[in-house]
């Protein structure tokens, strides 16, 4: 029996040990691509090692490209879209899951529907409304747009959440004193922190990656988010071959920070998903 | 003297500036006098310029922000637009006076689906100004509708057979004369498995010219468009094309052009390497042996060489040309600067600039720079020999439609799998008649 | 979502709460949600409503006032067979590549549980850095794994007897053009099923499984029996997230095709409704299916939407 055991948790972990490979493989052969020289990359014979690789690449996108106001770009767009998404979000979720109210079935059904709807068809009408307000190419009206993008889902989410929270913990802090909102500010809000960066990292995720949208909207050179600028890194060095060690240190720079970021969230966010759907 | 629009003396004062400032490196200061007389005429405003992609050299951007400067007294920002983003930031922008482009360059096989909605001036009155008949006129008509122009031509790139000396002497062919002899030239050489054609099976682009060079178009104007891929002499020219891809190709039908330019470099192909390629000028920047001091590839005449496409019966076939039209929103709000702005484009100064660098003027009267530069020995001749022969897609209101759709890859695809041309062509053809009108 | 669990304490509680107080807090509450839906929302989506019925081409939007043709746009689609093949297409797709995804992630949660911690560590990096990646970077580095010429992937497929796939383009044949992106897709969003999952399955006690070894189940009974039913709330939720995402996906297609092949025969809805509208410039008609396919969505999700609705009514 112990044998037994043994022998399938030896087999287990090699067949871990192959999945993580084949997982990670696409990572690893950016980062080797990264390093690799142009005639190694163009080589019809992959190279499988990065040694005796070269900076070049990563200077050459540092040096010629507008990286940094890029990251500047998509970092400011994400961190207002992102804060702003999470409390109005959270609040919203605390009116729905614990208030009855007229007009909050139709509130619950357009955060439904709303979600329910391609973005695709509106670019048009949201060039031309962002027109209007004068608000193209700036920081402010990607922001307006990608906060409607994704407040519904996080009030969703939330509200999921909100509910898990018991409320008696709310009626003791409000007979020690505290007002409603006073309740929920130093009881609920606390306890839905696994929730808050769960459903957060679901907008980041959300924002971080539109392109389509930002293509339309950001058309000044130095207004691009990194999405855009790797999208069109990897189309105007097309001119025949693409300089894929180049485009490969690019996608390195764009990925290394979320991986930074996820490394940082990604226990919380796993057990916020359970608890939200288990206690919801 | 007396009849010289106020245009063309900005015109003659750009030339003056440019032949002072462009022939040095750096940007010398130049003659204020020169400019005061236009300058008073438009008040200074700040307009802005797209440019498509990365194609226009820095060297040109920082001449046309400076000339500028100097001419109108206002601010020129230039925008690069990636070729991917381009219709879609152009749709959305155009129509919008606050935010349009004052000046917008376009590919010109999407010219017209611009042209013919209204989005670009009416520019017919400076037509002579900028270059008349000196301008290369299939690009004038891809940017007209009727007797009106809308859109001038930027600048050119042309098709030309890029082939590598040492694998056809090896052979011991000669560089073909007619379109037959390219067939039998290139089955010779993949009979001995020492090279071939690469013709990427979904590159229409390229295969265009044996439906052009045998007499067919892709469709003709006749109060509407009708796709006519399958006329006699469309289909003519596909059979021809469809002969030698089986017989003399080593590109797959699946290839696009992506790879295609590259492909008679050295080591490209795992099988049969490629001894010509059928690419547009410009691609002679990624041709020739591996250099790694400079991590790039360096022409070499030794083995390395360019002949222009035959025709059917000796001579040149009519190519596709690459290259791009050039236009001042209609919703613009400085019409006058624009045209400032457009007088500069297509001032010698500018337009030997980018002969200078590898891009064909739309001015034929600079292509002197253009073809007699030592980059590429050889090269930018046979280009604009090419050139004087090129055609365009049709300036149809729905071509851009028609090529969002992918109707020509899969048609040419179709044909270098082996099928029956006469029949896929009427399928394409259909397919096209759908969306050619808008 | 708080509706899945059956067992929930906490939704009865409010009702006698909320019904001494009411008040004007919650309107106040929801003010900065809405506001922010209606100044990125209401006008898009009235513009969008609106030009469903108008004729709006690029002719409209270049300045020629745009024609009312009430239910034209709507009917041109529901007759076009392209319109629903695409639709067939996308659900056919959005199916595969979330059950996939659960059955990959599920296995892989379930795999964690009994292997060595070491083996579990390096498996969780690996997912880890698979999930973190960016959308646009993950589709480039595909893309060049999948070169015809040299991308890794041929290569090595070919080093097995037999095979010689350099030169194959993956991306032109429709078929393996989806089963590309299905395969992408799968391998971004199954870390995240697996994480979810695996921090499901550590809710279930020790005690519980090893009482059911001695009653004699076996490791099968135990997963359906016991712990299939105590995830369960998770396994829904993310199935939904699942379908919900496989289903409006449009950057990952998009990416592809600036890759690979364009063309409708290569669309999904998202990327259907966009070429419809920034590709052809047929703005009504792109709005018109974007109504269309919100629609379809909802007659396809109403039993849930209601369900939903239902369990909110009653809390």
């Amino acid at each position: 029996m112990t044998r037994n055991k043994t022998l399938s948790r030896t087999i287990g972990a090699a067949v871990a040990v192959v999945l993580a490979i084949m997982w990670a493989f696409p990572v690893y052969w950016m980062i080797n691509s990264s390093f690799q020289t142009t005639a190694t990359i163009n080589s019809l014979t992959p190279t499988f090692l990065p040694f005796g690789g070269t900076l070049r690449n990563f200077q050459a996108v540092l040096d010629e490209t507008a990286f940094f106001p890029a990251l500047g770009m998509s970092v400011a767009v994400t961190a207002i879209a992102l804060v702003l998404c999470i409390v109005y979000a959270s609040l919203a979720a605390l009116a729905i899951a614990r208030f009855r109210f007229a007009g909050r079935k139709t509130f619950v059904l357009v955060v439904i529907l709303v979600q329910m709807l391609p973005a695709e068809a509106m670019f048009i009408a949201q060039y031309k409304m962002l027109a209007g307000f004068g608000l193209l190419n700036s920081i402010i009206g990607v922001s307006i747009i990608y906060l409607a993008m994704v407040v519904p889902f996080t009030v969703w989410m939330l509200r999921g959440f909100v509910a898990g929270v018991p409320v008696d913990l709310e009626e003791a802090a409000m007979i020690d004193g505290c007002t409603r909102m006073g309740a929920f500010r130093r009881v609920t809000f606390p306890l839905l922190a696994p929730g808050l960066v769960a459903s957060g990292v679901f907008a980041f995720i959300q924002v971080w990656n539109e392109f389509a949208l930002a293509s339309i909207i950001l058309t000044e050179d130095e207004k691009a988010t990194l999405p855009l600028w790797l999208r069109d890194f990897a189309q105007t060095s097309n001119l025949g071959v693409t300089e894929w060690g180049q485009v490969m240190a690019g996608a390195v720079l764009v990925a290394v920070p979320v991986i930074v970021f996820f490394m940082i969230v990604q226990g919380r966010m796993a057990q916020g998903l359970v608890g939200g759907a288990v206690k919801g | 003297m007396n009849k010289m629009t106020r245009g063309a003396v900005v015109l003659t004062a750009v030339s003056a500036l440019a032949l002072a400032g462009c022939s040095s490196t750096d940007a010398e200061e130049p003659d204020e006098t020169t400019t005061t007389d236009a300058a008073a005429e438009v008040e200074a405003q700040d307009i802005t310029l797209w440019l498509a992609g990365t194609d226009t050299p820095e060297v040109a951007l920082t001449y046309l922000t400076d000339t500028y400067a100097e001419v109108n007294g206002g601010a020129l920002t230039i925008e690069q637009i990636g070729w991917g983003d381009l219709i879609s930031s152009l749709t959305t922008a155009l129509p919008d006076s606050e935010n349009t482009p004052d000046v917008a360059e376009i590919g010109n096989t999407q010219a017209a689906t611009f042209t013919t909605v209204g989005a670009f001036s009416d520019v017919t009155e400076y037509y002579e100004q900028w270059g008349g008949d000196s301008l290369l006129q299939g690009f004038v008509e891809a940017g007209s509708v009727g007797d009106s122009i809308y859109a001038m031509p930027y600048y050119f790139g042309s098709r030309a057979v890029f082939y590598r000396s040492d694998i056809y002497e090896a052979a011991g062919v000669e560089v073909p004369t007619t379109l037959a002899e390219y067939t039998e030239v290139n089955a010779a050489m993949k009979d001995q498995g020492v090279g071939g054609a690469y013709l990427a099976g979904r590159d229409w682009r390229s295969g265009i010219s044996w439906i052009f060079a045998n007499g067919g178009e892709i469709a003709t104007y006749d109060g509407e468009w009708t796709a006519t891929l399958a006329s006699a002499e469309s289909v003519a020219g596909m059979e021809q094309w469809q002969e030698l891809f089986t017989t003399g190709g080593v590109a797959t039908a699946t290839d696009d052009d992506t790879t295609t330019y590259s492909a008679i470099n050295d080591e490209f192909l795992a099988g049969t390497p490629a001894s010509s390629t059928l690419a547009p000028s410009w691609a002679t920047w990624t041709l020739g042996d591996f250099d790694a001091e400079t991590e790039s590839y360096v022409w070499n005449p030794e083995t390395f060489g360019v002949y222009a496409l035959p025709g059917v019966d000796g001579g040149a076939a009519p190519v596709f040309a690459g290259g791009s039209n050039i236009g001042i929103s209609a919703a613009s709000q400085h019409q006058d600067a624009a045209v400032q702005l457009m007088d500069i484009i297509f001032s010698e100064g500018y337009q030997s600039l980018l002969a200078e660098n590898g891009l064909g003027p739309a001015n034929l009267d600079y292509v002197e720079a253009y073809t007699s530069l030592d980059t590429f020995p050889g090269v930018n001749e046979i280009a604009y020999e090419a050139a004087a022969n090129a055609k365009l897609t049709p300036a149809a209101p729905g071509w851009a439609a028609v090529e969002e759709a992918g109707i020509m890859e899969d048609y040419f695809q179709a044909v270098a799998e082996g099928g029956d041309v006469a029949t896929l062509a009427a399928e394409a053809d259909a397919k096209i008649n759908e969306l050619i009108n808008g | 979502m708080a509706t899945i669990a059956d067992d929930a304490p906490a939704v009865t509680e409010p009702q006698t709460l909320n019904k001494k107080r009411r008040s004007v807090l919650p309107y106040l509450l929801l003010i900065p949600a809405i506001t922010a839906l209606l100044i990125g929302m209401a006008y898009p989506l009235g513009w969008q409503v609106v030009n469903s019925f108008m004729e709006y081409g690029l002719q409209q939007q270049f300045g020629q006032p745009p024609v009312f043709v009430w239910f034209e746009n709507y009917a041109a689609l529901l007759t076009s067979g392209e319109f629903w093949t695409i639709a067939v297409r996308s659900i056919v797709f959005m199916a595969v590549t979330a059950l996939l995804t659960m059955g990959i992630g599920i296995g892989f949660a379930l795999l964690m549980r009994v292997i060595p911690t070491w083996s579990r560590i390096v498996l969780q990096v690996a997912m880890l850095l698979a999930w973190a990646m960016p959308i646009v970077a993950q589709m480039t580095v595909w893309n060049w794994l999948l070169d015809d010429r040299n991308g890794v992937i041929n290569y090595l497929l070919s080093k097995v007897p037999g095979v010689d796939m350099i030169g194959h383009n993956w991306l032109i044949d429709p078929l393996s053009f989806f089963g590309v992106a299905c395969v992408i897709i799968t391998w971004a969003s199954v870390p995240f099923v697996a994480f979810s999952v695996y921090a499901g399955l550590t809710q279930v006690s020790e005690e519980v499984l090893e009482a059911a070894q001695l009653d004699g189940a076996s490791g099968f009974q135990t997963l359906v029996r016991i712990m299939i039913p105590i995830i369960r709330p998770v396994l829904t939720i993310l199935l939904l997230l699942q379908f919900i995402w496989d289903l409006r996906v449009f950057a990952q297609i998009q990416l592809l095709q600036d890759f690979g092949a364009a063309g409708v025969r290569y669309d999904l809805l998202g990327t259907y409704i966009y070429g419809l509208g920034i590709g052809r410039g047929e703005f009504g008609l792109a709005s018109a299916a974007a109504m269309t396919v919100m629609a379809l969505t909802l007659v396809i999700s109403w039993g849930y939407v209601r369900q939903l609705l239902k369990e909110d009514e009653q809390s």
